[in-house]
């Protein structure tokens, strides 16, 4: 008689790849063996490195303990706000679980139902937001089925965000090779893409753009944009470096996950959501069920995108643009609020406005304009150290006064 | 015209504290000779908008310096 666990060991024995990065081949009873000889994990995790962001947050599933899931390029200061509630980085947890097979990760993983996640995304306060998500809610969108047993999945978002977590979710879950693609140079995509036969892979309008045009990529059959409003040329672009791929196009927030897919430009609701999401004054608003942050009292949540109703029955439309002040840099949202304060704080400097300007690399660029006496390079160098790379000024434009509007508040 | 070029790429590098380059030709390549991620590319298009007046990604990816030139001339 053959138990489950002894199948488990017999499936381990044939060693099936679980992350790629470059060269360097992690299977998935390398994972299991880490699981089992890591004896404490931490409950803030920092982590840098993709395979030990995986290895902290799968610890903390299995131990059933919560975990605050922090990008790794925040600078101190940001560190320190956002750590002001108490919580402490030394806070860590003795791992008391010992998994024998793949199969049995996977099943112990998915019979939890109370773990939680705290991530934070760009708020509109000037500080970066608190949301904290079930397993559940993490994995709405995921798909686990013998269909995707053999999909091969390039990784090519932050591990630290949500729409990372929701491929990594999607491809371990199904037993699935990851390759990750995440800041790999953009002239290696293709090279890796070919080298480990990716059939699927989910990103950022900004980084299919920086693909070469002339690339043909033929093993991809799924490709998925998000994070940013995908647009037609982009979209016709996809198209043409994956002749063999269907594209999906996905809406989702750091504060609801995913919630909206569609083909193309035109989003219809999902039946199962239709009670949960409506849209108000061109504002697309969620029940706050479908939603992570804490305390959070109003029976809506207002997203702050603003969509042109395409038709009314059935309900389709087309996402416009932000009705608050965040703004999108290729995929990852800014408080320019957040960045003008930051910007105060350095000697020398009087008053800043900070804004976007369209870009057809990125969606938007960072730009500020200073009245001050620093020069554009003193400037951004002290911002390394205060705040996230993405969140820093590309165009610094030196003014004698900034634009206001007929109230006196400062124009965008 | 590409000492122009080389004097806006070397203004991306500089403001990230990288070493400036000394020269360019066509074939020097803006993600592997000039160390350019996607967000120094964004900047290099609105240095170089500014400049002649032409969005150099608006038609598609740019490489190399020769392709900059290809979309300004």
């Amino acid at each position: 008689m053959v138990t489950l666990i002894q199948l488990g060991k017999y499936l381990n024995k044939l060693n099936k790849s679980f992350w790629v990065d470059w060269t360097t081949v992690y299977s998935y009873n390398k994972l299991l063996d880490d699981l089992n000889r890591i004896k404490n994990f931490p409950e803030i995790c920092l982590k840098k490195d993709p395979y030990e962001v995986f290895l902290n947050l799968l610890l903390s599933i299995l131990n059933n303990k919560v975990i605050i899931l922090l990008d790794s390029d925040f600078s101190e200061e940001e560190y320190s706000k956002l750590m002001d509630d108490g919580s402490n980085i030394s806070k860590s947890f003795s791992n008391e679980v010992e998994v024998n097979s793949t199969a049995e990760l996977i099943e112990r993983i998915r019979k939890l139902n109370s773990w939680k996640i705290t991530l934070y995304t760009s708020g509109t306060t000037g500080l970066p937001k608190k949301v904290i998500h079930t397993f559940d809610a993490l994995t709405r969108s995921v798909q686990i089925s013998e269909k995707h047993k053999g999909d091969i999945w390039g990784f090519a978002y932050n591990p630290t965000h949500i729409a990372g977590l929701q491929v990594f979710f999607q491809g371990f879950l199904n037993q699935n090779t990851i390759v990750n693609l995440f800041k790999k140079p953009h002239n290696e995509i293709k090279v890796l893409v070919d080298k480990y036969k990716i059939s699927h892979i989910s990103a950022t309008p900004t980084f299919y753009r920086l693909l070469d045009d002339k690339d043909k990529i033929f093993c991809v059959r799924r490709v998925t944009s998000g994070g940013e409003r995908l647009d037609q040329n982009t979209g016709e672009k996809i198209m043409s470096i994956f002749p063999n791929a269907k594209l999906r196009n996905v809406y989702a927030s750091t504060e609801a996950g995913t919630i909206f897919s569609a083909s193309g430009d035109t989003f219809t609701i999902l039946p199962e959501l239709n009670e949960l999401i409506k849209i108000e004054d061109n504002e697309i608003v969620i029940k706050s069920s479908l939603i992570g942050i804490p305390n959070f009292d109003k029976e809506w949540y207002n997203t702050g995108d603003i969509v042109e109703i395409i038709s009314k029955s059935p309900l389709k439309f087309r996402f416009l643009n932000r009705k608050n002040e965040l703004i999108n840099v290729g995929g990852m949202n800014v408080n320019p609020n957040e960045v003008e304060e930051t910007i105060k704080s350095l000697d020398g400097i009087k008053d800043v406005l900070v804004y976007a300007k369209k870009n057809s690399l990125i969606g938007n660029i960072l730009c500020a304009d200073i009245i001050g006496e620093l020069s554009e390079k003193d400037i951004r160098l002290a911002l390394k150290n205060l705040i996230q790379p993405f969140k820093i000024p590309r165009i610094i434009n030196f003014v004698s006064e900034l634009k206001t509007t007929r109230t006196g508040k400062k124009q965008r | 015209m590409i000492s122009k070029i080389l004097a806006i790429i070397n203004k991306v590098k500089d403001n990230k504290a990288d070493e400036l380059l000394e020269v360019i030709n066509v074939n020097t390549k803006l993600r592997e000779d000039c160390g350019f991620d996607s967000l120094d590319l964004a900047e290099l298009t609105v240095r170089v908008e500014r400049e002649f007046g032409i969005d150099i990604f608006a038609n598609g990816n740019i490489n190399t310096v020769r392709e900059i030139l290809e979309q300004i001339k």
